[in-house]
């Protein structure tokens, strides 16, 4: 059996490349698909401290449900802004949208 | 597949030690292709390699009794996400520049902060004493986690149907073209 340790490694280093991704990415694609990662991570815990609880009732595993419905949601509306966003200023790399910075 | 099992099986190798193996080797996988995904310069090559990630991750919830889990997420990430990611992509002109390249002080304190947070969690992972668990945890059922989703998380389960409505409308305001 594996120990649950393991899971939350992965899940510890999953998180940590999404932050390295969402700091060091200039493109706003590149920083919504950190987030995925991110977001998968928290997943992994989830179902992990579900599995390995007392009495498990399946209550992690719905609440990974509801992250994965809410992610996909932030996700349309993200990809949507930046399409707009370039719609109007032909780039999506962030250090170059200065539209509401002085 | 079976039949490689049963040739390892007479060399002594125990199913257990196939599992755990194959646990390892699709964690590794998973997160070198998450290593891709931050690191790489193309970004259409990151979208394909964010789904070959979340397809490990998929695999990783099989190994915790989340069947139900991993088809969703393979159905809503690489069926709709990773799609939606390559759709922008070819709609945005700059498919390349999502480098990392240029900014050395900026990748180099990303670096530091990213590493000190992983070795603060793996530090309070590996000194929390977990319990090993109990062989009598039965996995959660299908049935059971329907009931569960209608019966006791049914006002949650409605507030997600209505943030995805929003999304949809959102969206679809945002993203329309202009009038001339």
């Amino acid at each position: 059996m594996i120990p649950q340790s393991h899971f939350l490694l992965l899940g510890a280093a999953l998180f940590s490349i999404g932050i390295f991704g969402v700091l060091t990415r200039r493109n706003a694609i590149g920083i919504l698909m950190s987030i995925e990662l991110i977001l998968n991570a928290a997943n992994i815990n989830l179902i992990t401290f579900s599995k390995f609880s007392d009495n498990p009732d399946g209550l992690g595993q719905i609440f990974a449900l509801f992250v994965i419905a809410i992610a996909a949601a932030s996700t349309v509306v993200g990809l949507c802004l930046v399409i707009s966003i370039y719609r109007n200023s032909k780039t999506i790399l962030i250090n170059k949208i200065n539209l509401m910075k002085w | 597949m079976s039949g490689l099992i049963q040739l390892l099986n007479n060399h002594g190798i125990s199913h257990e030690v196939i599992i755990k193996a194959t646990f390892y080797f699709i964690a590794g996988v998973t997160l070198l292709f998450a290593l891709f995904v931050v690191l790489a310069r193309n970004i259409f090559h990151v979208a394909v390699y964010l789904a070959i990630t979340i397809l490990g991750i998929a695999c990783v919830y099989l190994y915790l009794d989340a069947e139900f889990l991993a088809i969703v997420q393979v159905l809503i990430y690489v069926g709709a996400i990773v799609t939606l990611f390559i759709f922008t992509i070819m709609l945005t002109a700059d498919i390349d520049t999502g480098s990392i390249r240029g900014i050395i002080l900026r990748v180099l304190v990303s670096a530091l902060v990213s590493l000190a947070l992983f070795f603060i969690l793996v530090r309070v992972i590996v000194m929390t004493n977990w319990k090993v668990a109990l062989p009598g945890n039965l996995p959660i059922d299908l049935p059971q986690l329907g009931k569960s989703l209608m019966l006791d998380y049914a006002l949650p389960f409605e507030v997600i149907s209505l943030i995805s409505l929003a999304a949809i409308i959102g969206a679809i305001v945002i993203g329309k073209a202009e009038k001339k």
